[in-house]
């Protein structure tokens, strides 16, 4: 079952207010939302930490949630935030492949999820920026093997890395 | 769910106290607050100009004035609006008004309407002092702004540092504004203009780190 952006909010002000039982079961449908949500845009093997990561941040930043406003959209905020993190933070030199039959089942999303996905950001990226991110951050190849199967050269490879990883911090809140 | 995430879920829930949500309204009042703080300042160290408290003053200082306090909110709705972050969210108004706030030194600097000339403007012996008064004052609206927002949760730190610093130095110049006895709008359009861009540079290159979480 998938609880609604409605149920979810309700779950958080009663949160705030220090209701623990509401607290986990908010906790756990976030932790089973960012799974869906991070799937094929982090390797599998970083995705629990990811989740774990942004579950931390959400008790940290719990009092950050205004109550007047949809829920679903302040998480992918912070998951979107971590996310950008997470990719600065593992640079690998490999990793294990992403696998095309993810284990995540898919599901159709509504149009919140649509709006809030990590794909929007993705989309702003020039081509080259996407590519290179996507081999190196996120498929865990290295520079010289991304610079070999993109015919850029390894220099350009950084360069497009790190000018991707600029813009999508600037992008965090963007929706369409 | 796997059982590190179980065991995460039961720690954060047991280790959960209440909160005070972050609201708009409270973001609004703590800017209004620092205001009358930079007004009282200004009172009691520099006092308000006779052409301020007798409403006398040319129609270029309050033009230059209030389009500082609205370009000052304008910023400062931002900031407040960054500490509980949303997919959707825009700061784009801000950057629309700070162009509009920089007709001012365009027309002052192309001396249009005053005859005046550029080289007289920029060797203003009052307006150095001006500037520096102005972002001084605005250090009170910085810091409660960054307070604000390291209690929130700013997705963008080099965007919030930039707007706080554009709102601070808005919001301190106009203070200072109301206590400087010059009036003319090659005085007010440059010198009181720049510490809106003082601020925007200190705080986009210093504020950041301070913000990131």
């Amino acid at each position: 079952m998938r609880a609604d952006e409605c149920t979810l909010a309700g779950l958080m002000i009663k949160a705030q207010g220090g209701d623990r039982r509401a607290y986990t079961v908010l906790l756990s449908e976030c932790s089973t939302w960012l799974t869906r949500y991070y799937a094929n845009r982090i390797a599998p093997s970083q995705v629990d930490d990811l989740v774990q990561d942004v579950l931390m941040a959400l008790h940290r930043k719990r009092a950050s949630y205004d109550p007047a406003r949809p829920f679903l959209p302040w998480l992918a905020a912070i998951a979107r935030y971590r996310w950008v993190d997470a990719l600065r933070k593992h640079y690998r030199a490999r990793m294990d492949e992403l696998h095309e039959d993810s284990a995540v089942e898919e599901s159709e999303e509504d149009a919140v999820m649509a709006r809030v996905s990590l794909e929007r950001l993705f989309v702003k990226l020039s081509p080259k920026q996407a590519e290179a991110i996507e081999l190196v951050k996120i498929e865990g190849r290295s520079v010289r093997e991304a610079a070999q199967e993109t015919g850029q050269s390894e220099s350009a490879v950084k360069v497009n890395i790190h000018r991707g990883l600029k813009k999508l911090s600037a992008l965090v809140e963007k929706a369409e | 769910m796997n059982r590190a995430n179980s065991f995460l879920i039961n720690e954060l829930a047991a280790d959960l106290e209440p909160v005070r949500a972050f609201r708009a309204r409270d973001g609004l009042l703590l800017t209004g607050a620092a205001v009358v703080i930079s007004l009282l300042l200004v009172a009691l160290i520099h006092g308000f100009s006779h052409g301020t408290m007798e409403g006398t003053a040319s129609p270029f200082f309050y033009l230059a004035n209030g389009l500082l306090t609205i370009f000052g909110f304008a910023c400062a709705a931002s900031v407040v609006r960054m500490a509980s972050p949303s997919v959707g969210n825009r700061y784009s108004g801000a950057y629309w008004m700070l162009a509009m706030l920089g007709v001012l030194p365009v027309v002052a600097l192309s001396g249009i309407g005053t005859g005046d000339h550029a080289h007289d403007i920029l060797t203003d012996p009052y307006g150095l002092e001006c500037a520096l008064h102005g972002s001084a004052v605005a250090l009170v609206t910085a810091v409660a702004f960054t307070g604000w927002l390291r209690r929130g949760a700013p997705v963008d730190a080099n965007r919030a540092g930039l707007l706080i610093g554009l709102a601070s130095g808005a919001l301190g110049s106009a203070a200072y504004g109301l206590s400087c006895p010059l009036d003319t709008l090659s005085h007010v359009a440059i010198w009181h203009v720049l510490p809106v861009a003082i601020g925007g540079v200190v705080g986009r290159l210093a504020l950041p780190r301070l913000l990131r979480w």
